[in-house]
């Protein structure tokens, strides 16, 4: 058999977490709301209104484009996309054709498997949202809720080779929304929606055969195995000897299945031409500065950052910059501590990150602020507290704010090393346990580590663990 | 520049327009005389002329980022032909 390579572009849409719709004044976001609670006459179509551009679409626009590397264009123009449905009332849709906003761009994909994935941006581009309809028996219901919430199109070129490309994909585009702040990027709410181009191709070849799309792709399992499973028939297809033809397919997610959808129009039926109620959209190089002046160094940077300036592993470097406000915490955390970041990225990694998973929080409202974690460090480092009475404080500062080194003045939480103390004590223990210290001397060393927790158990944890362990040793003569 | 009968169907199709056989004769010469006219247009060299896409001042008005409440739900579900359940109600889509 042929040994054949998948070729994959993704077309996705993507909303942008602005107060207001693209068009109107209505609020965008209606997850809570009844339908129908946000619409206006401009949203809903009615004779006589006109479209006024809201600025914010306009800068997170740009947000994004900028974090693409596209390059923002000095004018750029709206247009009318023509076509029946019920969900669009007005019989069209408002959108950019060829002046969109911003050109190229493209996003790397590190690959958990070592190389690096660059994905070119073939589009980009604003529009306004359809509504929402559903049958309800022989009628159909509509809800413009969603009709003219501003939506950003991207669309990638046939760059990703794979259904784990394809997932990883939207995994980095999704991070980079939320950390430039331009979408909630929450894929179950609607905000990031995906349809896939899938056409196959023999490995190595540098033509493209005819693809197939399909719609409604909207999470990452989903687009992870809907791939694989049109990848897979198109094999079977082109084994048979027979043609792929240009399909659209739905994939129906609880089945597991594609199913072939009614043929759309094609590009020329939507008689796309500019939006005559809308005027051009200059976009001036001092507008420009000021908005992407509010750009942030981006997740990938960061990482790289991370991973150079500090000496992380890539593991620890990529789950530290998974979200923004973990990453600014860390680098917090090691400006405040001044010891190894290594150190503070175990503490956060093991400790903090399933604080932050149990309770459904993210690092910036988390009590423990990175000072506070600096000064447990520290006071572990000093031998102050042992380690873990130092993690035991991770959690006691998290409940009542209180800083690190006043709960430990409070409970009396500071460690005893004061020889004489752990002595006294390693002595009683020693004298209790006379069928383990037999053991241990002839030759049962491993009981060692019991020994050291009997003392701990006795001075509730506040033994220096290695100072017990050392007095131990010395009265149990050796091994 | 002359339309066929096919293509006056499939813009008719897309329009949502159905058409008697009189209409559909009629329409295609109209629009064929309108192509026609374009096609004229376009012998005209324009390439030194900048294009002009409104003849209005080439500068967008934005409007802050503000909800504002217009009418309300009873006001505009005034305008559905019928409605259920504070939603517009249409017959279903055929496909
Ligand atoms: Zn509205």
């Amino acid at each position: 058999m042929t040994d054949y390579e998948i070729v994959i572009g993704l077309e996705t849409h993507i909303q942008l977490n602005t107060t207001t719709k693209i068009f109107c004044s209505c609020k965008a976001d209606s997850w809570f709301d009844p339908p129908n609670t946000n619409i206006c006459p401009v949203c809903t179509g009615l004779p006589g209104v006109l479209p006024v551009l809201n600025q914010a679409v306009v800068e997170k626009g740009m947000l994004l484009a900028a974090a693409m590397h596209a390059e923002i264009q000095p004018v750029s123009y709206f247009d009318r996309k023509n076509y029946f449905y019920p969900d669009l009332p007005k019989g069209f849709q408002i959108s950019q054709y060829d002046r969109s906003l911003a050109r190229g761009g493209y996003l790397d994909l590190p690959m958990p498997s070592g190389y690096v994935r660059r994905v070119s941006i073939h589009k980009l581009h604003m529009e306004e949202d359809a509504g929402k309809t559903k049958n309800a028996g022989r009628e159909r219901l509509i809800d413009f809720n969603r009709c003219g919430v501003p939506l950003v199109e991207m669309v990638t070129g046939p760059d990703l080779r794979s259904a784990d490309e394809a997932a990883q994909y939207l995994i980095r585009l999704r991070q980079l929304l939320r950390w430039i702040g331009v979408s909630e990027a929450d894929m179950e709410k609607g905000h990031l929606r995906c349809d896939a181009n899938v056409s196959i191709r023999p490995r190595g070849a540098d033509y493209l055969n005819p693809k197939t799309e399909i719609k409604n792709v909207n999470s990452i399992e989903a687009v992870r195995d809907a791939i694989e499973h049109e990848a897979a028939r198109q094999i079977r297809e082109v084994e048979a000897g027979n043609r792929i033809e240009a399909w659209t397919l739905e994939w129906d997610e609880d089945a597991g299945v594609l199913r072939k959808m009614r043929s759309k129009e094609t590009e020329a039926d939507y008689r796309y031409f500019r939006e005559p109620d809308l005027l051009s959209l200059p976009i001036t190089d001092e507008w420009k500065e000021r908005v992407l002046a509010g750009l942030p160094e981006l997740p990938l940077e960061r990482r790289a950052r991370f991973m150079q300036a500090y000496g992380l592993p890539e593991y620890d470097a990529d789950i530290l910059t998974g979200e923004r406000n973990l990453s600014d915490y860390f680098e917090a955390a090691v400006q405040a501590y001044g010891g190894d970041p290594k150190r503070v990225s175990n503490w956060l990694m093991n400790d903090l990150l399933r604080m932050l998973n149990d309770t459904g929080r993210t690092a910036d409202q988390l009590k423990v602020t990175p000072q506070y974690l600096a000064e447990i460090l520290k006071l572990v480092d000093a031998n102050t507290v042992n380690t873990s009475t130092g993690k035991a404080l991770l959690a006691k500062v998290d409940q009542s704010g209180k800083a690190p080194r006043a709960i430990v003045e409070e409970e009396g939480l500071a460690q005893v090393s004061d020889d004489s103390a752990i002595r006294a004590v390693v002595q009683e223990v020693l004298n209790e346990s006379p069928k383990e210290v037999e053991s241990y001397r002839a030759g049962k060393v491993t009981l060692m580590g019991w020994f050291v927790g009997q003392v701990m158990k006795k001075m509730r944890g506040k033994a220096d663990p290695s100072l017990a362990r050392g007095i131990l040793e010395e009265l149990l003569g050796g091994g | 520049m002359s339309l066929t009968l096919e293509e006056v169907e499939h813009i008719a199709n897309l329009a949502r327009l159905r058409l008697s056989d009189e209409e559909k004769e009629r329409y295609r010469q109209q629009l064929s005389a309108i192509l026609e006219y374009a096609a004229r247009l376009q012998e005209l060299d324009t390439s030194q002329i900048p294009p002009t896409s409104s003849v209005l001042p080439p500068r967008s008005v934005l409007r802050g980022d503000e909800p504002r409440t217009d009418l309300t739900l009873e006001q505009i579900l005034a305008n559905a032909p019928q409605s259920e359940e504070r939603q517009f109600r249409v017959p279903p889509v055929l496909e």
